[in-house]
């Protein structure tokens, strides 16, 4: 039956966390099939951090300028630590998702004893693993080369918040690429444009991967405060760099929460409807 | 005069083709104009707020950087209008496909730069030549500025061909293209504000060796009377000789392919 919530062989715990591990790894070794392709994705990352870096470095040449709140320092650690998180939040597999449903691929998927939701999240574990491995290294280079002022975070508080927040993004994220690539079960044609709009466009923007949301009007960044996108980058720094407060981030951390589990109950909601109107074309 | 003709004719039969094949996905349209015009506001609103916390950059007022954004907006919708085949060319070479264009009596280069307009991009640049006329207007320029704005906005065209060009070689001899040209359209939003708000050698490296304040600064510069002779005639020299290593580049790429997957 399509509609089966979970495609889950019943065997031991440890069993089924081999099979995930299993899969990790396969994922993990499927990324340096097209070395060069991983190479450019990765040189692309850094040019972006190189062009952000000069942008501000600009900006904020004179070491006493404070703008939106943000010091020379702050402001090149905002750009440092967006490398970092980006590859470890936004790096995904579960963009497929998308095109094997609307070239059925989908199909052979569901016949095997695996979890469609677990498949996907170690498979986009796999890539962030990797991911966090460059992003590491480059960062460590970058900072060599570039040798900014970065803002050293000392108190424990905020350093265990950003974890925490990070930890909490991934789980976001991951249901907000999963909801926009079921688009493509009403849509076949259309799964890439959907992502193109929420995740290249509105997530991008809005989750502070562009530029700082402190340059907003505080109005706009109110409304910001409510909307799950800000969660995935923005609120993680601005906890590592101190600019929340313990209120603020007890605020976030409800609202995050909150959107989590609203987004994993829509996600199921969508999965199972999706699956009624799958009709495996391509197939 | 007759090769032209032909030319002039096939082109318009490909940018049928793509026509008639997108007609058939209105929404997905829909959802592409929507983003891209998104892109265009929330992208606006960072220069506008930007400008709001700076007050001023390297010397410009407002009105003069949001024109330098539109310029922007303008010359990177006339790239993919133009060029947006280049972005599907890997799975061209992948599935073996290049090999009938490799086969048809028709210019390799030119099937593969030309063979496919972006239609969205064609509505978003008519928009942001109306922005454009507009707010080009605030700034009072003379009709030699506008001829050269005009004439350096084509300047711009062949260093974006150039740039194409660049990839879809790179594309054939290592099979990668979605990332280069991401990161060619990452380094060219560089160009949202003007070249001259960077530092040396940074300033340099992006007005000559990668020439991104040619293309994107130069034009706004030449509208507002800003740009001097000199820098002029140096921008039609660069775009040449661009373009001319971009075609020894693409002859040198296509020796190298092996219809590996044919």
């Amino acid at each position: 039956m399509w509609s089966e919530r979970f495609l889950v062989v019943k065997k031991n715990p440890s069993m089924k966390l081999q099979k995930y591990l299993m899969i990790l790894k396969i994922s993990f070794l499927q990324e340096f099939a097209y070395r060069f392709n991983f190479v450019m994705w990765r040189v692309r990352n850094v040019i972006q951090v190189f062009i952000a870096f000069y942008f501000w470095d600009t900006l904020f040449a004179d070491p006493g300028k404070v703008i939106f709140g943000y010091d020379r320092a702050k402001i090149l650690t905002y750009v440092f630590a967006i490398l970092f998180i980006r590859s470890i939040v936004l790096s995904a597999r579960a963009v497929d998702i998308a095109g094997q449903i609307s070239n059925g691929e989908l199909s052979n998927l569901l016949l095997k004893p695996v979890n469609f939701f677990k498949y996907w999240f170690a498979r986009d574990l796999s890539s962030k693993a990797l991911n966090v491995v460059f992003a590491f290294i480059e960062t460590f280079l970058l900072y060599l080369l570039l040798r900014p002022p970065i803002f050293l975070q000392t108190t424990l508080i905020n350093l265990i918040g950003a974890i925490v927040f990070v930890l909490l993004a991934i789980l976001l994220f991951y249901f907000l690429l999963f909801i926009t690539n079921m688009v493509a079960f009403w849509m076949p044609e259309n799964g890439w444009a959907a992502q193109f709009l929420i995740i290249g466009i509105v997530t991008e923007f809005f989750s502070g991967g562009v530029f700082p949301l402190n340059i907003f009007p505080e109005g706009a960044q109110v409304v910001f405060g409510y909307l799950p996108f800000q969660y995935l980058l923005y609120f993680p720094v601005q906890v590592y760099l101190g600019n929340v407060a313990g209120a603020e981030i007890t605020r976030g951390f409800v609202v995050v929460v909150g959107w989590i589990v609203a987004l994993y109950f829509l996600t199921t909601k969508i999965w199972l409807r999706g699956l009624k109107n799958y009709a495996s074309e391509g197939r | 005069m007759k090769k032209l003709k032909k030319y002039l004719v096939v082109w318009g039969l490909m940018i049928r083709n793509v026509l008639s094949a997108n007609l058939n996905k209105k929404v997905g349209f829909l959802i592409f104009f929507i983003g891209k015009m998104l892109r265009f506001v929330l992208a606006g609103l960072f220069v506008f707020y930007t400008l709001q916390g700076t007050k001023s950059l390297a010397g410009y007022d407002t009105d003069q950087v949001i024109f330098f954004y539109l310029t922007y907006m303008l010359i990177d919708a006339l790239g993919q209008v133009f060029f947006r085949n280049v972005y599907s060319f890997r799975q061209i070479v992948v599935t073996g496909s290049f090999d009938l264009i490799l086969s048809k009596p028709v210019n390799t280069l030119f099937r593969v730069l030309l063979g496919g307009m972006d239609i969205i991009d064609m509505g978003t640049t008519i928009f942001f030549l109306g922005t454009v006329v507009w707010w080009g207007a605030r700034l009072s320029p003379n009709s030699a500025g506008i001829i050269l704005y005009s004439l350096l906005i084509f300047n711009s065209l062949i260093i974006i061909a150039a740039f194409h060009i660049l990839v879809v070689a790179l594309g054939i001899i290592t099979l990668e293209i979605d990332h280069t040209i991401m990161i060619y359209r990452d380094i060219e939003s560089m160009g949202r504000f003007p070249i001259d708000i960077y530092k040396e050698p940074i300033k340099s490296i992006f007005t000559f060796i990668i020439p991104i304040g040619i293309m994107l600064t130069v034009p706004a510069k030449a509208l507002m009377g800003l740009a001097t002779a000199q820098v002029i005639v140096v921008s039609f020299i660069v775009s040449g000789v661009l373009l001319f290593l971009s075609i020894k580049f693409w002859g040198f790429a296509l020796k190298r392919y092996t219809s590996a997957s044919s």
